[in-house]
C-alpha cells in the first residue's frame, strides 16, 4: 500500500466519475506520478503454448541437447554468442544486436514449484501469480493495486482478450488497436451521443459500466492520438503482433500515462516439426518475433531506456524431441528481457545444465522462479517497494537475481 | 507437472452435496493440510494476497469468471436451488434475486435472450401463444421446425456443403475458402434459423470440441465436415457419441497432432487435451503416466493420405502404428494386446471417459456457464451432471433439467454477450433478412467479428473461446461495438434486406417523445428502459418526454436513436 491514498474503490468510482467531466480535459495527458512510483512502462507479453527455450537461448555447450535432439538441436557453429556458454538462434538477430549494447538478456530454467504440464493450468497458475489455490486477481492487476493512481491509460491489454493476468479490480483499458477509440457518428450528432452513452452506462452496478466509461474517458486523448497517422521509426512485420507493438510504442511516445502493457502472442505450441535452424516452424517463429521485437526497440529510440520487455511462456519444452521433430510439453522456461535498466552482458539465474540427474521428469528444471524474476521488474521499473511484493506474489521470499541495474 | 502436482496431492472428497465446498486434502513436500476449495458461486472469494480465496480451477472461465467480486456480473450468485417439473412452472415460480436493470418479471424475455441469438417482439409473442414448455420442446427437437429460410441462406454458401473431396477438387490446396465460407454459412444459421437452441448448443460444442475453421494447420479440406459430420449431428444427441466421432475425424487428429502419433514415436498433444479439456478436466487428477496412456491407446487412427495410404483426407486406423500393452488411465485398465484391437479400445476409453463423474461435472458446467451465470451455483452444476449420467450423456435431459431449475429462471441478467454474438444480436434485432447476394451481406458482419477477434468457430486454441465477461473486458470492444450499430444503419451489409429504421418501434404508441424512445427500447430490448437511461434518450433529442414526436422531429434522428438503444447495456445483456 506504500504511496497509495486511495482505497481501490475511490479509484472505481473515480474512473467513472471523470466520465461526467468529459469534454473538459478530466484524461491529463500525463499525470504527475507519487514518488517512489517509478517511472516508465512494463510491457509483458506473453508467448502462448510453452516456447521451447531450448531452441532460443541455446546451451551450446551441453553435449545432452544435441544427443536429445538428433533432428532439431540448433548447431552450435551457427548460434551468436552471448554468455555462459548460451547462444542466440540466429533467426533472432535483431535481438543479438541489442545484446550487443546491453538491452537484451535472458533467463533459462524459470519456473515455479505449483505449475504443471497443461497450457491452462500453467498460464493460469503464472498470471495468477506463481501458485496453483492462490489469490484469484491477476499478478499486474495486484502491482497496479501496489501503485499510485494513474490515467485512462494507465494498463493497457492489447488484444480481444484481456489476459488473466490483468484480470481483477483495476479497470485496465483492453483495446485491439487504437482505432477502436473513435465514435463514428456524423458530426452534429457526436457531442449528443457522447453525452447519452454516459447517461446510459450512470450509475449501473456492473462491470459493463467501467469499460462503458472507461471507452467514453479515452476518446479524447485518443482523437488527439489519431489526428495525425502513426510514423513508427521502424518498419514491423506484417500481423497483429506488430500493430499492436507499433500500437504500444505510439501510446509509450505520446506520454499517455502508460504503465503496464499485455500483449500475447500465439503459436509455440510446437508438438510437430520445430524444424531445423534453416527451416520450420521455429524458425519462422522467432524470425517473426526478432524482427518485432527489433523494430519495437527501434521504433521507441532513445525511449527505449523507459521501457522493459519482459516475453513469458507457460513451461518449456521437452528436451527430448518427440516423433513427430516437435518436443512435447516440460518444465522449466526461457524469459526473454529487452529494454531499459537491464544488467546486460550475461545471461542470469541458475543453470543447472541438461544432465539426466537435474531434469525434472526428463524435462529442463526449474531452477528460478519467475515471481523473482517477476519481482524484480516489479520494483525497479513500477517502484513497487520490495516489501509490497508480498502482496502480489503471496508466500513467496523475493530473491532478487540481479537482472536490473 | 499437473501430475507432479497430483502425485503430491490426493485429492479425498469430491464434492459432497448442495452448496458444501469440496474438500481436498493436500500433501506438499515438508507440509501437510487440510483446506477448504473455494465454494463454485464463489461466497468465499477473498481479498487480495490473503490467504484467503484459494482456488483452483477447472477451465479458464471458472478461472477468469472468479478473477475478482467486483468483476462479477452478479453480486452474489442466484440460489434458487429447485427443480421443477416444467420449465414454465419454474418461470412461474422463480423470481429473480439478484439487482439487474433487466426486467424481472418477463420470464419470456429472458428465456429468449438466453435460448435464442436474440429475441424479437415476435418471437416473443410466438412464445406467449405456444407457452414456455411447448416451445421448448419443439425447439429440444429442432427436426420437427421447418427452416426454410434459414436454408435458403446456408444455399447462398455452396462451399459450406461440399464434402472433403469436392473441397479438394475445387479450391487450390491449403485456401482458407471453404472455411471462411462455413463460419459464414454458421452465422447465417445464427441469425435466421428457426432452430435458435440448437445453433445456440451447436456453438457451445463447437467452443468445447474446437478445431478452429479456418485455423491453422492443415484442415482446409476436413474443417468444415468436422463441424458438420460431428458438431452439427450431434449437437443434441449423446456426448459420448459426439466424442466418439471427434476421435475418428481427420480433422481433430490433425488439429491436436493425432495423425502422427504412432507406437514408435507418441505424440501426447491429443491424448492429454482429451483429458483436460473434452472430458475429466484438470481438476480430475490424473497424472502424466496417465496422459501417456491416453496418448498410447488412441495411437493408430490417423488420414489417409497425409500418413498413410488411402483416399486423400480420410479417416484410417492403421493397425501397425498402435502401441499395443496393456494402459491405464485413471481407473480405465486394458489388456490392448492386440494391433488389430486398438480402435475398440480406443472407443471404450472414449465412452468410458464420457461417462465419468467427473465428465458430466465439465459439461454440466459448460452448458450452467452458458445459459445460467459465470460462476454457476455448486448445487445447480450437480444436477445437471446426474442428469447426464442418468440419461447416458444425452444432451437434450441435460438441457430441459436446466431450464426445469430455479436458477436458471433466476439468473436474469447475469450474462454479457460476447463481440460475436452482439453483431448477431443487432443484426437479428434489427431484421435483417437474406437478399439478393447474402454471401456478401454476411461476410460484411463476419469481418466485423474477425476484427474483434471473435470470428465463429475461429478460436486457435483447443479450449475454445472464453464464455464468461471478465475474459472480454474491453473499452474498445465496447466502443467498437457502438460502431457497428450505427454502420449497420448505414447501408453497410450490401447484398442483404436492410432494416428501414422508420419502421422499427411502430407496434407500439408513439406519439410523444418518451413514448417514441419508449417504442424503440420495447422493439430491440422488449422492455423499456429505467428512468435514469430512458432519460439519456429523451435528452438525446433534445425535447421534453411530453413533446408531441412529430413536433420533436424525432423520427429524423431515428437512426441514432435505434444505435443507442443497441448501445446500451441493456441490450449488451444476454
Amino acid at each position: 500500500m506504500t504511496g497509495r491514498t486511495l482505497t481501490r474503490r475511490q479509484v472505481l468510482t473515480g474512473a467513472a466519475a471523470s466520465t461526467a467531466a468529459l469534454g473538459t480535459g478530466a484524461v491529463t495527458a500525463r499525470v504527475a506520478f507519487a514518488a517512489g512510483s517509478g517511472t516508465g512502462t512494463l510491457v509483458v507479453i506473453f508467448l502462448r503454448g510453452g516456447m521451447d527455450g531450448l531452441s532460443v537461448v541455446v546451451p551450446g555447450d551441453d553435449l545432452h541437447l544435441a544427443e536429445a535432439r538428433p533432428g532439431i538441436a540448433v548447431p552450435t557453429s551457427q548460434l551468436l554468442p552471448l554468455a555462459r556458454g548460451f547462444g542466440l538462434h540466429p533467426a533472432l538477430a535483431p535481438l543479438h544486436a541489442l545484446w550487443k549494447q546491453g538491452q537484451f538478456t535472458a533467463v533459462p530454467a524459470t519456473s515455479t514449484p505449483d505449475i504443471s504440464r497443461s497450457h491452462f493450468q500453467a498460464q493460469d497458475c503464472l498470471e495468477r501469480g506463481g501458485l496453483a489455490k492462490g489469490p484469484t486477481e491477476g499478478w499486474l492487476d495486484r502491482a497496479l493495486d501496489a501503485m499510485s493512481p494513474g490515467t485512462t491509460f494507465r494498463a493497457v491489454g492489447s488484444g480481444a482478450i484481456l489476459p488473466r493476468s490483468l484480470a481483477g479490480d483495476q479497470a485496465p483499458l483492453a483495446l485491439r488497436s487504437l482505432d477502436e477509440l473513435r465514435l463514428i457518428t456524423a458530426d452534429n450528432f457526436h457531442d449528443r451521443t457522447v453525452a447519452a452513452l454516459a447517461g446510459l452506462y450512470a450509475s449501473l452496478d456492473h462491470p459493463l459500466a467501467a469499460e462503458a466509461t472507461g471507452g467514453l474517458a479515452s476518446l479524447d486523448v485518443a482523437a488527439k492520438i489519431n489526428a495525425t497517422p502513426y510514423q513508427p521509426a521502424a518498419t514491423y512485420p506484417p500481423g497483429d503482433f506488430g500493430m499492436g507493438l507499433a500500437q504500444l510504442a505510439h501510446l509509450i511516445k505520446a506520454d499517455v500515462g502508460m504503465r503496464v502493457a499485455t500483449i500475447d502472442v500465439g503459436g509455440w505450441d510446437m508438438h510437430t516439426f520445430i524444424g531445423t535452424v534453416d527451416h520450420g516452424a521455429m524458425k519462422d517463429q522467432l524470425t517473426l518475433l526478432g524482427q518485432n521485437l527489433g523494430a519495437f526497440a527501434a521504433d521507441l529510440g532513445d525511449r527505449l531506456v523507459d521501457v522493459t520487455v519482459v516475453a513469458m511462456t507457460e513451461f518449456g519444452r521437452r528436451i527430448e524431441q518427440n516423433g513427430s521433430a516437435g518436443a512435447d510439453h516440460g518444465h522449466g522456461a526461457t524469459v526473454l528481457l529487452l529494454g531499459g535498466g537491464l544488467a546486460g552482458g550475461t545471461i542470469h539465474g541458475s543453470w543447472p545444465g541438461l544432465a539426466p540427474e537435474v531434469r525434472d521428469h526428463g524435462d529442463v528444471p526449474g531452477a528460478n522462479d519467475y515471481r523473482d524474476v517477476l519481482g524484480e521488474l516489479v520494483t525497479a521499473r513500477l517502484g513497487v517497494g520490495a516489501g509490497t511484493l508480498g502482496r502480489i506474489f503471496p508466500g513467496h521470499p523475493y530473491r532478487p537475481l540481479g537482472i536490473c541495474r | 507437472m499437473r501430475e507432479l502436482v497430483f502425485d503430491r496431492r490426493k485429492v479425498l472428497a469430491a464434492v459432497a452435496g448442495a452448496g458444501v465446498a469440496a474438500t481436498v486434502a493436500t500433501r506438499l513436500p515438508g507440509r501437510s493440510r487440510r483446506e477448504n476449495l473455494v465454494p463454485i458461486d464463489g461466497t468465499r472469494a477473498a481479498g487480495k494476497g490473503t490467504s484467503g480465496g484459494r482456488t483452483a480451477f477447472a477451465s479458464q472461465d471458472d478461472s477468469y469468471a472468479r478473477a475478482a467480486a467486483t468483476l462479477r456480473s452478479a453480486k452474489a450468485p442466484p440460489t434458487s436451488a429447485v427443480q421443477f417439473a416444467s420449465a414454465g412452472e419454474a418461470a412461474a415460480h422463480t423470481r429473480p434475486t439478484v439487482p439487474t436493470i433487466l426486467a424481472t418479471d418477463d420470464p419470456i424475455a429472458h428465456l429468449l435472450r438466453r435460448a435464442t441469438w436474440a429475441p424479437t417482439p415476435a418471437l416473443a409473442t410466438l412464445v406467449r401463444a405456444q407457452g414456455i414448455d411447448a416451445w421448448l420442446e419443439a425447439q429440444l427437437a429442432p427436426e420437427t421446425l421447418s427452416d426454410g429460410p434459414a436454408d435458403a441462406a446456408w444455399a447462398a454458401f455452396p462451399m459450406a456443403s461440399a464434402d472433403p473431396a469436392t473441397v479438394r477438387a475445387t479450391i487450390v490446396p491449403g485456401s482458407w475458402d471453404a472455411m471462411t465460407y462455413f463460419g459464414e454459412a454458421t452465422m447465417a444459421r445464427q441469425i435466421w434459423s428457426q432452430r435458435q437452441l440448437f445453433e445456440i448448443m451447436v456453438d457451445v460444442w463447437a467452443n468445447h470440441l474446437n478445431v478452429p475453421v479456418p485455423g491453422p494447420g492443415g484442415n482446409w479440406d476436413v474443417g468444415p465436415a468436422y463441424h458438420r459430420d460431428v458438431i452439427r449431428a450431434h449437437a443434441l444427441g449423446s456426448f459420448s457419441d459426439m466424442l466418439v466421432a471427434a476421435a475418428r475425424h481427420p480433422a481433430m487428429l490433425r488439429y491436436l497432432n493425432g495423425e502422427e502419433s504412432t507406437r514408435q514415436a507418441v505424440n501426447e498433444n491429443y491424448g492429454r487435451e482429451l483429458l483436460e479439456l473434452h472430458t475429466v478436466s484438470v481438476t480430475a487428477g490424473y497424472s502424466e503416466a496417465d496422459v501417456r496412456n491416453s496418448a498410447y491407446i488412441l495411437t493408430g487412427r490417423t488420414v489417409a493420405a497425409d500418413r498413410v495410404p488411402g483416399p486423400p483426407g480420410t479417416f484410417v486406423y492403421d493397425p501397425s502404428r498402435h502401441w499395443t500393452g496393456r494402459v491405464k488411465v485413471m481407473d480405465f485398465e486394458h489388456d490392448n494386446a492386440s494391433a488389430a484391437g486398438g480402435m475398440a479400445v480406443g472407443d471404450a476409453y472414449l465412452r468410458h471417459l464420457a461417462a465419468l463423474p467427473a465428465t458430466a461435472r465439465t459439461v454440466a458446467r459448460k452448458i450452467a456457464v452458458r445459459f445460467v451465470a459465470d460462476v454457476p451455483s455448486p448445487d445447480l452444476v450437480d444436477r445437471l451432471a446426474k442428469a447426464y449420467l442418468d440419461n447416458g450423456t444425452q444432451i437434450v435431459p441435460v438441457l430441459r433439467a436446466m431450464f426445469r431449475s430455479g436458477e436458471f429462471w433466476a439468473a436474469v441478467g447475469q450474462k454479457v454477450r460476447r463481440p460475436h454474438e452482439n453483431i448477431v444480436a443487432s443484426v437479428r434485432a434489427l431484421g435483417f433478412q437474406p437478399g439478393a447476394d447474402t454471401q456478401r451481406g454476411v461476410d460484411a458482419f463476419y469481418r466485423w467479428t474477425v476484427n474483434m477477434g471473435q470470428r465463429p468457430l475461429g478460436w486457435p486454441s483447443p479450449n475454445g473461446y472464453p464464455d464468461v465477461h471478465a475474459a472480454w473486458r474491453s473499452a474498445g470492444a465496447v466502443v467498437d461495438s457502438w460502431n457497428n450499430h450505427r454502420l449497420m444503419l448505414e447501408d453497410w451489409a450490401q447484398g442483404l434486406v436492410g432494416p428501414d429504421p422508420d419502421r422499427i418501434g411502430t407496434e407500439f404508441p408513439r406519439a410523444t417523445v418518451g413514448q417514441y424512445v419508449d417504442s424503440l427500447c420495447l422493439a430491440l430490448c422488449l422492455q423499456t428502459f429505467q428512468p435514469a437511461h430512458r432519460n439519456a434518450l429523451i435528452a438525446f433529442t433534445g425535447a421534453d418526454a411530453g413533446t408531441p414526436a412529430a413536433q420533436a422531429g424525432v423520427a429524423g434522428m431515428a437512426k441514432e436513436l435505434i444505435a443507442l438503444v443497441l448501445d446500451s447495456p441493456y441490450f449488451s445483456l444476454r
